[in-house]
């Protein structure tokens, strides 16, 4: 639903996302604030019962915040990893090959270039927009007959090409792991009560009784806090998505390694 | 007096006016930014503007990309999806991308048909740039003719018919009105061919034996030029036809042998190639004395011969590697940094290329790509620099004018160009000495059928 703000560059979002989380909060201090003093300055200890519930509400709502950003930040980094360990199978993958006879070795080399531009040119914009590539498996199928085609001729081949399917095997392992990634993200529900918690935690700060400027920095600071830790949870939500995603840098450099081979 | 003015406007205002003042002030300028956002004037707060994204025009790319055929054809993939590249990088159509669909047909006939659907169906593409082998390409004119699928013939009237962009050389004796050919036909590829080595600057061979593998390109193929020959008061001193992925080539060199042809007419496709000019240099290792004339070893598929059997042979095409204009190193070189320093250009690659070229100048004069305008466009004879020199539609054949080359196989598994036509060859894909009766016209009513010429 809010996959738009992925399109939008980190600091612009940044800006975006905290500006209306202090806009939401001022512009409520200033409409609910005559409405609430006509209820509630009838108590004198209305500010202490307010701090107290307030820094209850807010260790509960740290945690949740804290908890998903980290969690958040975790799938990112094992994606990452997922990436990084695709990429340096592949790059197994294309040596194991380069040491094949002609003429499977240019056979094998050019299936797996055209995979690899592929990824790059193809699947990663793809991802970026929260879609499964689709095409990558026909080359991966393709480079896979070739592979199993081979019939080594030598002890030497022999172990070359056990070698190779091995790394094969893993490189699909590792391949799949990256496109279930593509969809993995905090669920709507989680997002839901994340934003009804902030709004409860600003309306608490629109309750307390105090000067307007006193009541306009600390309503501000705290919906700043609120929506930069939004922020942070939504750009690494999604590992292939926005300005902070996952880079393709990895296989760009299989590429050029390949376009040599 | 300062001082009293300053003390009046004190009791007037609240001590905190200014910062209210500064943080209405931010208010006003968020909202400018967030109501800039929206506005499609907005030059100030483009940084906040989600990125546009053009609509996209599907372009289906049928080939196959796995099984026989799969690495033959992963050429032709990669000149097309370098044309549709090329395109969308140009910048000429900023309003509009081009998509490229790709589909793998197995090197199936029955999967072509189905992927052919699918492109159709699904993905409703006007226009399929594809095929390879000729049962594969008739499979799909007859999906895009003759739709069968549950879908169109329950749910959507059957009115849309894409177009299908063929690339490859191929026998001729077909058109179709949303099919058009960018491979040369006989008459511009192999007649051309037989009429250099009949004559003086070829030797005078008279005596020419026929080889192929045993399906239909060959089989037409030779039809004709054996109907050429004909013509000329000459015949064929022999023929054979061995199956696709045929190795033993012993019996049919023997029949060569005993036949004592001074030119052999090779026909041979895929792989049985290598085994066969292995075999023939082993019985003729020379060239000057019995030379090879093939219509299907091109420069990819002399990266899998070594190079002593094939060098001092022959092949005709329109298109070759070494054509030394600034266009072709142009797309040599486009070619080699797209897919690989090691990779060569052949004459269906040259042509798969061309082809969506061709297509995007008629998506640009005609704005858009509905196949019946696209059509209405080449049927006006566009003409394309293309690599291999001018070329240009022809609207009565849906087929393409082009020059015809022979090259000479080199040590480095190139081609030394040994003869040029004058001007392009304008295509026929009826000749009348072998399909009489038989005439194709699509701006006049289309294709008029004789009687069923006698292959076997």
């Amino acid at each position: 639903m809010f996959y738009w703000i992925y399109d939008i560059p980190s600091a612009s979002l940044a800006v975006l996302i905290t500006g209306a989380f202090v806009l939401f909060s001022w512009l409520g201090t200033f409409l609910v604030r005559p409405v609430l003093r006509t209820f509630l300055r009838k108590r004198s200890d209305i500010n202490d019962l307010i701090g107290y519930m307030l820094s209850c509400f807010g260790v509960f709502y740290g945690l949740l915040l804290g908890l998903l950003a980290v969690a958040a930040y975790q799938n990112f980094s094992s994606v990452e990893t997922i990436v990084s360990k695709e990429a340096s199978t592949l790059s197994a993958l294309v040596r194991d090959v380069s040491a094949y006879p002609e003429p499977e070795r240019t056979n094998m080399i050019w299936t797996l270039r055209d995979y690899t531009r592929y990824v790059v040119k193809y699947a990663w914009p793809a991802q970026k927009k929260g879609l499964v590539p689709e095409e990558g498996n026909i080359r991966m199928v393709a480079f896979h007959e070739q592979l199993i085609e081979f019939e080594p001729k030598t002890p030497g081949q022999q172990i070359l090409h056990a070698e190779a399917l091995r790394q094969f095997n893993n490189y699909l392992e590792a391949r799949r792991l990256r496109l279930f990634s593509v969809t993995t993200s905090i669920p709507a529900v989680m997002w839901t009560v994340v934003l009804i918690g902030a709004l409860m935690n600003i309306a608490l700060v629109w309750m307390f009784d105090m000067k307007i400027l006193n009541h306009l920095y600390l309503g501000g600071f705290l919906a700043a806090f609120m929506g930069l830790m939004i922020f942070l949870i939504a750009s690494l939500d999604n590992p292939f998505r926005g300005e902070l995603s996952i880079s393709s840098q990895p296989f760009e450099d299989i590429l050029t390694q390949l376009m040599e081979e | 007096m300062p001082t009293a003015v300053n003390h009046a406007q004190a009791n007037r205002y609240p001590k905190h006016y200014s910062s209210l003042r500064l943080m209405a002030c931010l208010i006003v300028c968020y909202l400018s930014c967030v109501v800039g956002c929206g506005s499609d004037e907005s030059k100030y707060f483009d940084w906040l503007t989600p990125r546009k994204v053009p609509p996209k025009i599907k372009l289906g790319i049928l080939h196959s990309q796995t099984g026989t055929m799969g690495m033959s054809e992963m050429s032709l993939r990669h000149a097309e999806i370098l044309a549709i590249e090329e395109i969308n990088a140009s910048g000429e159509f900023p309003d509009v991308e081009f998509e490229s669909v790709v589909k793998d047909g197995r090197s199936r006939q029955d999967l072509f048909r189905r992927r052919a659907r699918d492109l159709i169906d699904r993905e409703n593409v006007d226009v399929i740039f594809g095929c390879w082998t000729s049962s594969d390409r008739k499979a799909v004119i007859d999906e895009i003719q003759n739709p069968t699928s549950i879908y169109v013939l329950g749910n959507k009237a059957a009115s849309k018919q894409p177009l299908l962009f063929y690339p490859l050389q191929y026998e001729g004796a077909e058109s179709h009105r949303n099919v058009f050919y960018f491979g040369s036909t006989p008459n511009q590829q192999i007649l051309p061919a037989i009429d250099y080595f009949l004559d003086e600057q070829g030797g005078n061979k008279k005596r020419i034996f026929l080889l192929g593998s045993d399906y239909l390109y060959p089989k037409t193929a030779n039809y004709i030029v054996k109907k050429y020959l004909q013509l000329k008061g000459l015949e064929a001193v022999g023929e054979a036809y061995v199956p696709l992925g045929h190795r033993d080539f012993a019996a049919t060199l023997d029949a060569i042998r005993a036949a004592k042809p001074d030119l052999l007419l090779n026909t041979i496709n895929g792989d049985s190639n290598i085994h066969f000019f292995n075999a023939f240099k082993a019985s003729f290792p020379d060239p000057n004395t019995l030379p090879i004339l093939s219509t299907s070893v091109g420069e990819d598929e002399l990266r899998r011969l070594p190079p002593d059997v094939a060098q001092g042979h022959y092949a005709a095409w329109s298109y070759f590697q070494s054509i030394d204009t600034p266009a072709n190193r142009q797309f040599v070189s486009k070619v080699k940094k797209a897919f690989g320093y090691d990779r060569v250009t052949d004459d269906p690659m040259e042509a798969a290329y061309l082809q969506v070229h061709l297509w995007k100048e008629a998506y640009r004069r005609a704005k858009s790509s509905e196949p019946d305008k696209i059509r209405a466009e080449l049927e006006k004879g566009i003409e394309f620099d293309a690599p291999s020199g001018k070329v240009k539609v022809d609207p009565k054949t849906h087929h393409l004018y082009k020059r015809f080359r022979l090259g000479k196989i080199r040590p480095d598994r190139q081609f030394d160009l040994v003869y040029e036509s004058k001007d392009w060859i304008a295509p026929d894909p009826f000749p009348s000495f072998a399909f009489p009766g038989w005439t194709c016209d699509w701006t006049r009513g289309g294709l008029q059928k004789g009687p069923p010429p006698a292959i076997d």
